[in-house]
């Protein structure tokens, strides 16, 4: 493994001791802040090399200010995403659909899957989702005055919302919720084993509905067109594996962020409880705060980029919860104003790759928070715990427990 | 009022129409219609607020002159809570 190996083109004052995974904040830490620790960045120069920034110690480039993200983000010809990062944990290689694909391939995927989850779907689903949170609060709410966010709404709500949308049985959701905790959280012998055995239940769930077919996600993909085509099975496996590890996690985790900063600020928790009206935008706002993943692009080409050598092959990142802190596009970043204006976060990246869930993800944690404000009274973290928060590829929040009385 | 449209940096985002619907047009795949749009009198700070809330950049207030005097007059502030 390549670690702390930085290669020949790259000025070594170029290069500076960060990564999301080991810097300072990063590691997993009881009433950690990783965002605000990350944002320590732009202190520095715009764009460094760091010599161990992915999961398997590769280095990056690590790309700090907004403006310069979008341009990495928007150019898919020259910051390619084709890094079959799923299929390489198993030794193979085919990509997720769409993120692992260029254009032109990528737009006629994206076209496809577009409609599904577009605005108006999302508001189509809305009373489903209302209702699933109602639910799972009004059962916390009536069982006592604490709870562990994570476990006992977060999750069940985000997971079962999204198994539902792929047609999907509700009693497993642990069992998919362990598959992902462990391909995005787990070392290198769980990771490969979670890969393997989630590619063998898609592989196995498309078996089944291209003999019964029904009116849910996976047929759909089975019985869709792409230029007068049906898809293959490899182009069905990507498509189902991207959409199920993409919404296991994240939806949770903001979540968990946005009630752990409500449980220490209780004027705003106060301000958006009494005028439910300011969710939306505070959402937003909060989605600029604690965004939760790291994008990486290929450089397909040499290019010399504001002033920076990058060579084919290099890796880019570009870290939304960087970009959300850039003093060059957010008037004071570090400070959550729940009522930010013009607030043209990152949270969902940029360019064509654009989070496909985005609206999905939104009317999710506009209406979580909406519910769990309108029932249980002003909450704080229990005292003597505190929420497990970590960096790395995908930030997360591992437990939450509040207390209300 | 007038708002030009650069439909190819457009990436669904919909964050614009979150603004104001009516103004913001999307198609089925959550894209916004093609064409510079054309904002009535009274709708123009919900116009400008939906404008600058696109993170690819893909609208822009009309710069010409009589214009920018126009939208000069109803810079929104931010509100603070
Ligand atoms: S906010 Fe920008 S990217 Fe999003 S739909 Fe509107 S124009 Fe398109």
């Amino acid at each position: 493994m390549a670690i702390n190996w930085v290669p020949d083109h790259i000025p070594p004052e170029m290069v500076r001791d960060f990564s999301l995974f080991k810097s300072p904040g990063m590691l997993p830490a009881p009433n950690g802040d990783p965002h605000a620790a990350v944002a320590c960045v732009h202190a520095g120069p715009p764009i460094f090399y760091s010599p161990y920034n992915t999961r398997d110690g590769r280095g990056t480039w690590v790309i700090t200010r907004a403006s310069d993200q979008r341009r990495v983000l928007q150019d898919a010809e020259t910051f390619s995403s084709h890094r079959s990062i799923f299929a390489s944990a198993l030794g193979e290689n085919w990509p997720m659909i769409p993120l692992e694909l260029d254009p032109p391939a990528h737009g006629v995927f994206r076209s496809l899957l577009n409609p599904l989850l577009s605005p108006k779907r999302a508001m189509v689903l809305e009373p489903a989702i209302r209702e699933r949170a109602v639910t799972l609060i009004d059962r916390i709410a009536a069982a006592g005055t604490s709870c562990d966010v994570m476990k006992e709404f977060a999750f069940p709500f985000t997971v079962n919302i999204f198994l539902r949308f792929l047609g999907l049985p509700d009693h497993r959701l642990d069992t998919f919720v362990g598959w992902a905790k462990d391909l995005i959280h787990g070392d290198h012998l769980k990771r490969p084993a979670a890969a393997q055995t989630i590619v063998a239940f898609i592989d196995e769930l498309a078996t089944k509905r291209r003999k019964d077919p029904v009116d849910d996600f996976m047929t759909f993909i089975l019985q869709a067109q792409v230029e007068g085509r049906q898809l293959s099975d490899v182009e069905v496996r990507g498509i189902g594996v991207l959409v199920f590890v993409a919404g296991l996690d994240t939806v949770a985790a903001a979540i968990g962020f946005d009630l752990a900063y409500l449980a220490r600020n209780l004027k705003d928790q106060e301000l958006l409880r009494s005028e439910p009206d300011r969710i939306a935008l505070a959402v937003e706002e909060l989605l600029r705060a604690y965004p939760t993943v790291q994008m990486i692009r290929v450089a397909t080409k040499d290019i010399d980029f504001e002033g920076v050598p990058i060579r084919k092959g290099d890796y880019v990142s570009c870290a939304t919860m960087i970009a959300n802190r850039d003093p060059a596009e957010f008037e004071c970043p570090n400070t959550i104003d729940l009522a930010r204006e013009n607030n043209r976060h990152a949270a969902f990246g940029y360019g064509p790759h654009r989070c496909l869930g985005s609206h999905l993800a939104r009317r999710e944690i506009v209406i979580g928070l909406e519910e769990w404000l309108a029932r249980i009274p002003a909450f704080r973290i229990k005292k003597g715990t505190a929420p497990i928060t970590s960096g790395g590829h995908v930030f997360g929040i591992k437990n939450l427990i509040l207390h209300w009385s | 009022m007038r708002i030009i449209v650069h439909k190819h940096k457009c990436q669904g985002h919909a964050r614009c129409s979150a603004q104001a619907p009516d103004i913001f047009k999307l198609d089925d795949e959550g894209y916004i219609l093609p064409g510079d749009i054309e904002v009535a009198e009274g709708k123009h700070l919900l116009a400008s607020r939906g404008t600058r809330s696109c993170p690819e950049r893909a609208l822009e207030l009309d710069a010409t002159p009589a214009a920018r005097a126009e939208s000069d007059v109803i810079q929104p502030r931010g509100r603070r809570v």
